[in-house]
């Protein structure tokens, strides 16, 4: 699993920028810069065909209506990842909820998001010990 | 319990998927959207645009979400329309259902657990 470690520094991103002018594939106009930590995300991330939340504190913006990437909402309220959920494939996914109207959608996880992120979010539910103790010992 | 089979109707409701009767609120006054036994509920609000929906679809709990006050919230989905719901855990709430869905990402990690060093 090496993850990259993506350069912090403002200077270092406003130089990537310039790759904007030299792509061809038109795919830059895409990248965004994340309402959450500000940095700057590509959209082509491996493992998802449409990337729609920051790699690295999880955070989206509310831009979808009803499907993934149908882009019909006009909320563009800050998307929060909330809990994740595993489908019956085994593959984990993200439910994030919009901080301006509450919606909830429900996300593939890319294969460079952060893994500490994933796993604290996925920790959650049991870390408050006495609330989980509580529901052992009632099982 | 002395109420009538009338009270009983209005105080009740049949879970569609698993049968059970359950009362309409909790103990402590709780209104319940979802079956305390099977944990499904029904797809009869739309929450996109609001007021009810026709969809009417079997909602299947998929995921704990946990609030800031350590409560813990049920996220349904919907297997018809794919609409997603978040609602609070009832105290009654089958325990082992909730147990195996808060722990059943952790049993299968995108990323070997190791990965993570000293956290
Ligand atoms: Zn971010
Ligand atoms: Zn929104
Ligand atoms: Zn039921
Ligand atoms: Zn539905």
């Amino acid at each position: 699993m090496p993850r990259r470690t993506r350069p912090r520094t403002q200077d270092q991103r406003r130089q990537r920028h310039k790759d904007v002018l030299h792509d061809r594939g038109g795919h830059r106009a895409n990248d965004f810069r994340c309402v959450g930590c500000r940095l700057d995300v590509s959209v082509d991330a491996p493992g998802t065909a449409h990337r729609n939340h920051c790699p690295q504190c999880l955070a989206s913006l509310h831009v979808d209506r009803r499907i993934p990437g149908d882009r019909a909402s006009e909320c563009r309220g800050r998307m929060e990842a909330l809990a994740v959920f595993t489908r019956p494939d085994g593959e984990w996914m993200i439910v994030h909820q919009c901080l301006s109207c509450t919606e909830l959608s429900s996300n593939r996880i890319a294969g460079d998001d952060n893994a500490i992120a994933l796993m604290r979010l996925a920790l959650r539910p049991l870390q408050d010990t006495d609330r989980a103790s509580r529901t052992l010992i009632n099982l | 319990m002395s109420t009538t089979s009338n009270t009983l109707k209005i105080h009740t409701f049949t879970c569609a998927w698993c049968g059970l009767t359950a009362t309409k609120s909790t103990s402590d006054g709780a209104l319940r959207n979802h079956c305390p036994s099977c944990l499904h509920s029904q797809h009869v609000a739309d929450h996109v645009e609001g007021g009810p929906s026709e969809c009417e679809g079997r909602m299947s709990p998929i995921a704990i979400a946990v609030l800031r006050t350590g409560d813990w919230m049920l996220i349904h989905r919907c297997v018809r329309c794919d609409e997603l719901t978040s609602n609070p855990v009832c105290g009654d709430d089958n325990q082992l259902i909730l147990m195996r869905m808060a722990v059943r990402p952790l049993a299968q990690p995108p990323f070997p657990l190791e990965a993570l060093g000293s956290l």
